[in-house]
Formats: structure tokens, C-alpha cells, sequence
């Protein structure tokens, strides 16, 4: 499938202005929006393993530095390692019924290294206690951690220390004149004496840099370099710790742990993408991908593109969805999105402003307009920021050059809903769509094919990709309402930019 | 191409289906699955005790074009234990012992192959080399590594395959003697 929507020949504007192929975009069912990888919210649903399938609760996926417990990953060519068995001969070699002593050895499949090519010695059990390496700089990343838990700490305490001192009842008279006591304090020259739990964290001592190096080793220029020996750069930054040079200091790696996605809209909060929990279940519980919603357009094909000449392009249209649906295509019009977008800026910022302004008419008293006026930190920053919902998506302007007019047809087409069956039926064309319009070629089921007329611009250089693109509206059946309000599916026309790269031009 | 002349010696199991062109000799112990093609083209070729050849593996003798055209008739001379896997080519000069040619690889006709070397799947190994012992290649940028020990013999593989193959194919007769 990726080889024909892989490349980036037919893209689609998302609402936010990004353009993308169109199984890279989600449809929102609830705002009857396109949504991409952009605009949504992704948030990790659940953390596995992804040899043993297992599913590791966050806390002990942050404990176990997101690495799998059990499983470990080869050094030399980061594959997954399996354990083998070695027999070692009877325990006990005068008596013949003692049983055969097993030990295990990891060994990777696809390289053929082992654990016995650095010298781990076998185990007597197959799930493990395979030795672990102390990292020699681990003291010194300790006390780095330990400093920041602190400042973390501090942070937190200064915050509640401030919460605290904004609820007290009893406004104090600094507090109206904003002149803390800090301030205060040093205008007579008293040294200012922080509160216990606000003092400065202790820092780490800093790390020394050392102009000592070891003299270069000689047998490097005098030895000749055995490749094999040596281990290359992704080698080096699996273990970031150690970073061996040598192949003979390779040790086995615990395995990273994958995290499962679910997407959200930005908009109305809801899922767009929710995978199943399972961790062997490449299954979604929600999955509103653009492409099961949104009419698709392939290229079917084209005459050669000669500058300023009209050649006939041929599209194919495609209805996903189980509803009928009539497409219209109209012209791509940037500047009118443009104008959208710039509008959509300046209502905001009005908003924002009449947010904040109403804010301050709402807060008793007087309080504010006097911190504004004597420039206190605090109070005032807390008033002029705007409460909006968490996060917001700004659309952008679409940033796509076009350089090939399209000729509009008139009228729209009607694409018959998609049928599964119709496939393995043969009389086919059922639905008989009477009025065909003159532009279109062919159609069978759920698909029809659309000629156009593109005109690429007479000033084009020979090197530079031909891009064209207009409006398609088609109308969206949403059937969510309907099922939530027992009521007719609701019907809505949607329109989207698509832009075509139509290739290069050719020269006679 | 001169009549084919094809030694085999008892034990060894060589499907009818096998394609066996030129002066081919199999020693004792080895498989040939059905539908392995050996083209014997340059010169004999001599596969030792022990290996299993696989569907679709083909072993080609077949010289680079600056070393045709001499008096000498050169043999390709195969070891004991080897692997060729399904869908490999192995074009090689000379092949030791325990080696492992793996699924898709190709092994080209500069290249001599010594002892316990393991071809990855899909593996071009072309350039002119002899390949050091207990080397592997791997990857699909055919990284190379070198192991302390050989792989590990197919023994289980091969006795189930003794006794299986001869039930639903038919086999050649050995035509030689110890």
C-alpha cells in the first residue's frame, strides 16, 4: 500500500495548514475537522516490552529506566538475544543416573555473537541473572539527581509558601505596596534571611576539566588496524556509560521498552487514535484515520506537461465511507486562507484582551490596578494572562507554491457509497447515476475517474516540479450525532485543499 | 557442455528434482533438496561429507572472466558441513568447512570461503577476499564480525531430513564406492 500512497505525490491540507499524504491525517468526527500528527495531542497509553509482550505499569518503567527486566538486546547488531542451552556432561560423571547439568548461554541469531565471546560465564538458569555492569561514573550521576530532586523540592515548597501567602485572610501592607519585607530589608541593610525551606540547594561540585592525557599508545602506528576489533558508533552509543572501543568489552543490553499512543484532538479533547491495550494486539479501539472519511484522489494518468500548453490530467476519486456523497471541485483560492488565518490572529488577540479585561473588572477591590501601577511581579502577571484551554493550535498559512493552473469543471459528480460486495459482483453498476457530468470518464462502485485540464505556467524552468491544486468540497455524513441523538445522520459539506505534484515538464 | 558425470557416494541423499549439470562428485552424509540447482561449469566440483544444500540454493562454477581460458582446469572443492540455505548463490572459488551460506545471500566467484564463515540473509559479498575463519556477515550494510567458534551443525535437521526425504521424493542411487 505504501508504494502508492507512500510518496508525496497527492497531499492534503490539514486544518492547521501543514500539507500531508492523506494515511498521515486523522479526522475528527466530533469538530468535522482533518487533524495531523501537528494538531493532536499524543499521550502514552501504556508502556511494553516488545519481545515478551508484557505491559509494565509507568511507575516501574520509570524505576527500571524504561528498559525490560527480562530482556536483553544484542551489543553488535541490536537485535534481540536468545538464551541457548549448553549440556555439560552428568554432575556427578561416576553415577550414571545423576542428570545432565544444563547451563544457558545468551546468543543473537542474526550475528552469531555470544555471551561466551566476552567471557559471561554460563548461567544455571534460563530467566537470568546475567551479571550487571556498575557504571563507573554512577556516584557522580547520583549526586547530580539528588541535587535536582532538591531544587524540585524547593520549587515546590516555594509555591505552597506563596499559595499559602495569597490566601491568608488578612492582607498585609506590604502586600498593597508591593514592598515585600525582602525589599524592605535591604533598603535599611539588613542582610536578607531566606526562609528555611527556601534555601538554595546544595549543588554537585562542578566537573573539572583535566589537561592531563595519556600519552598516544604506540602500537596504534605501529600495529596494523583490525577492523574487526573495533566497534563502530552505534555500537559506542548503545552504552553510553562505557562506550567500548574494543569488540571484547561488549556486554549485553537490557532491552529499551515501546509505548502505545493514543492521539487526542486539540480542539474538543477527544481521541482520534486509542490503541487496544494488549500489548500483542497491533488492533485500535479508536481509529479515525483521514483516509476511511475523506473522499481519495490518485493520479491516474497524464499527458506531458509542456509550459503554457493545456494537457489532460485524469484523477480517480474514491468514497470510503457507507454513505453517498456529491463532490464539487472549486478553486484552491490561497489568499482566501490566508485572510482566514489572519482573521482568526486578530479575533484571538480580542478575545484575549477582553478575557483579561473583564478578569480585572471581576477581582474585588482595587487590589489589581494597584499592583499594575506600582509593577509587582506576581499579581499582576497573574491577571493579564489569558485563561485559555490548555493548548491551542493556531492554523497557519498554507505554505505551497502553485505553479499550474487547473481548469474547474462545472457542475459536481456523485460518488455511490461503498460496497464491499460489489467487488465480487458482476453485474455490477447498480447505481446507475443518471446526469453524468461531461468530465467524467469512468465509474464503477464506490469510484469514478475525473478528467481535468491543467495549464502549467508558461514561465517554468525545466528543472522545477509542476504542482497544482484546488478545493474539493464533498458532503460529510456524520453518523455520530445521530447515533448519540437518535436523529437523522447530519449531512455537511467539507472542503479540502489537495495539491498534486504533477512532475516535471518536458521539453521538445 | 560435456556429458554429465555425477558421483555419488552411499549415504548421501540427492533428490531426483535436483538440477546437476557437469562433473559433480557428493560425498557421503550430504543433502541435496529437490529443486537445488549445481552447475558445474568451469570445471568439476567436489562436495564433501555432511552438507545440506537446500530448494532453490544454487552453486555455480564458474570462473571470473581474467582467469578463463587457461590450460589448467580448476576444481571447486566444497568442505564438510556446510549450509547453503534457501535461494542462496554461491559463486565461490573454494569453500572450507561450517560454513553457513543463509537465506537470499550471494556470494560472488572472487571470493574463497575458509572455515565456519556465516553468509547473513541477503548478503552481496562480491569484492575479491579471502574471508578469515569464523567470520559473519550480517546486516544489510554486511557488517562483518569475527566469533571465537563455528556455527553450530544442523544435526538434528539433517537426521530428520534422512529419513523424511526419501518418503516423498525419489532418490538418486549412489553410484560410488568408499
Amino acid at each position: 500500500m505504501s508504494y502508492i500512497t507512500g510518496p508525496e505525490v497527492v497531499s492534503y491540507a490539514c486544518t492547521c495548514g501543514l500539507i500531508k499524504p492523506l494515511p498521515k491525517l486523522y479526522f475528527c468526527r466530533h469538530c468535522s475537522q482533518i487533524r495531523c500528527s501537528f494538531c493532536v495531542c499524543s499521550e502514552v497509553d501504556s508502556i511494553f516490552c516488545g519481545k515478551c509482550s508484557e505491559n509494565i505499569p509507568s511507575a516501574e518503567a520509570t524505576m527500571k529506566k524504561n528498559r525490560c527486566a527480562n530482556c536483553l538486546i544484542c551489543p553488535s547488531c541490536q537485535q534481540e538475544l536468545s538464551t541457548r542451552i549448553a549440556s555439560k556432561g552428568p554432575a556427578n560423571p561416576t553415577d550414571a543416573k545423576s542428570p545432565i547439568k544444563k547451563t544457558y548461554y545468551l546468543s543473537c541469531y542474526f550475528c552469531r555473537w555470544n555471551s561466551r565471546d566476552v567471557g559471561i560465564p554460563d548461567q544455571p538458569s534460563a530467566t537470568g541473572g546475567w551479571p550487571q555492569r556498575d557504571n563507573v561514573h554512577s556516584h557522580r550521576l547520583q549526586d547530580v539527581v539528588d541535587s535536582y530532586k532538591q531544587i524540585m523540592l524547593s520549587q515546590k515548597h516555594k509555591k505552597e509558601h506563596d499559595k499559602k501567602k495569597k490566601i491568608g485572610k488578612f492582607v498585609s501592607y506590604t502586600d498593597r505596596t508591593g514592598v515585600t519585607a525582602s525589599a524592605l530589608r535591604k533598603k535599611i541593610g539588613i542582610p536578607d534571611t531566606p526562609h528555611a525551606l527556601l534555601k538554595k540547594p546544595k549543588m554537585p561540585e562542578p566537573a573539572v576539566a583535566s589537561n592531563d592525557v595519556d600519552e598516544l599508545p604506540e602500537h596504534l602506528i605501529t600495529t596494523p588496524l583490525n577492523l574487526m576489533d573495533i566497534t563502530t558508533v552505534e555500537q559506542r552509543l548503545l552504552q553510553p556509560e562505557s562506550q567500548p572501543l574494543t569488540v571484547d568489552k561488549l556486554f549485553p543490553v537490557r532491552k529499551q521498552l515501546s509505548i502505545k499512543k493514543s492521539l487526542r484532538c486539540r480542539c474538543c479533547e477527544r481521541n482520534v487514535s486509542k490503541p487496544e491495550f494488549n500489548p500483542s494486539s497491533v488492533k485500535f479501539k479508536i481509529q479515525l484515520f483521514a483516509y476511511f472519511h475523506i473522499p481519495e484522489v490518485r493520479i491516474v494518468s497524464l499527458s506531458p506537461l509542456v509550459e503554457g500548453v493545456p494537457s489532460e490530467l485524469i484523477l480517480k476519486f474514491t468514497n470510503p465511507t457507507q454513505h453517498q456523497t456529491t463532490i464539487t471541485l472549486l478553486n484552491l483560492d490561497l489568499a482566501e486562507q490566508e485572510n482566514y488565518v489572519k482573521e482568526l490572529t486578530v479575533s484571538e488577540v480580542a478575545e484575549c484582551l477582553e478575557h483579561s479585561l473583564s478578569l480585572q473588572s471581576k477581582q474585588p477591590g482595587s487590589l489589581t490596578s494597584i499592583s499594575v501601577g506600582s509593577g509587582s511581579q506576581p499579581s499582576s502577571l497573574l491577571s493579564l494572562t489569558p485563561r485559555q484551554p490548555s493548548i491551542t493550535v493556531k492554523p497557519r498559512k498554507i505554505e505551497q507554491h502553485v505553479n499550474c493552473d487547473v481548469e474547474m469543471p462545472e457542475g459536481a459528480f456523485v460518488l455511490p457509497p461503498r460496497d464491499d460486495a460489489a467487488e465480487y459482483d458482476e453485474s455490477s453498476d447498480v447505481h446507475n447515476v443518471e446526469h453524468d457530468p461531461k468530465h467524467v470518464v469512468w465509474r464503477k462502485s464506490n469510484k469514478a475517474f475525473i478528467k481535468l485540464l491543467v495549464v502549467p505556467n508558461a514561465n517554468l524552468q525545466a528543472n522545477q516540479d509542476v504542482v497544482c491544486g484546488f478545493s474539493m468540497e464533498h458532503i460529510y455524513t456524520n453518523i455520530l450525532v445521530a447515533t448519540m441523538e437518535n436523529k437523522q445522520p447530519q449531512k455537511s459539506h467539507h472542503r479540502v485543499r489537495i495539491f498534486f505534484n504533477l512532475g516535471k515538464i518536458t521539453r521538445e | 557442455m560435456s556429458k554429465n558425470s555425477i558421483k555419488i557416494f552411499p549415504g548421501a541423499i540427492v533428490c531426483e528434482e535436483a538440477k546437476l549439470r557437469g562433473d559433480i562428485t557428493v560425498g557421503s552424509g550430504t543433502i541435496i533438496h529437490p529443486c537445488a540447482t549445481i552447475v558445474a561449469e568451469a570445471g568439476p566440483i567436489i562436495i564433501g561429507e555432511q552438507c545440506l544444500i537446500e530448494e532453490q540454493a544454487k552453486i555455480v562454477h564458474r570462473l571470473p572472466l581474467d582467469q578463463q581460458n587457461k590450460e589448467n582446469t580448476p576444481v571447486l572443492i566444497i568442505g564438510s558441513h556446510n549450509v547453503f540455505e534457501v535461494g542462496c548463490t554461491v559463486e565461490a572459488l573454494k569453500i572450507g568447512n561450517n560454513n553457513v551460506f543463509e537465506a537470499k545471500c550471494f556470494v560472488g566467484n572472487k571470493v574463497t570461503v575458509t572455515n565456519g564463515c556465516t553468509f547473513g540473509t541477503g548478503c552481496v559479498v562480491t569484492d575479491e577476499q579471502i574471508l578469515k575463519e569464523n567470520v559473519s556477515i550480517f546486516g544489510a550494510k554486511c557488517h562483518m564480525r569475527e566469533s571465537l567458534d563455528k556455527p553450530a551443525p544442523q544435526t538434528l535437521q539433517m537426521e530428520t531430513l534422512v529419513k523424511l526425504l526419501p518418503n516423498y521424493h525419489h532418490i538418486r542411487k549412489p553410484n560410488c564406492k568408499h
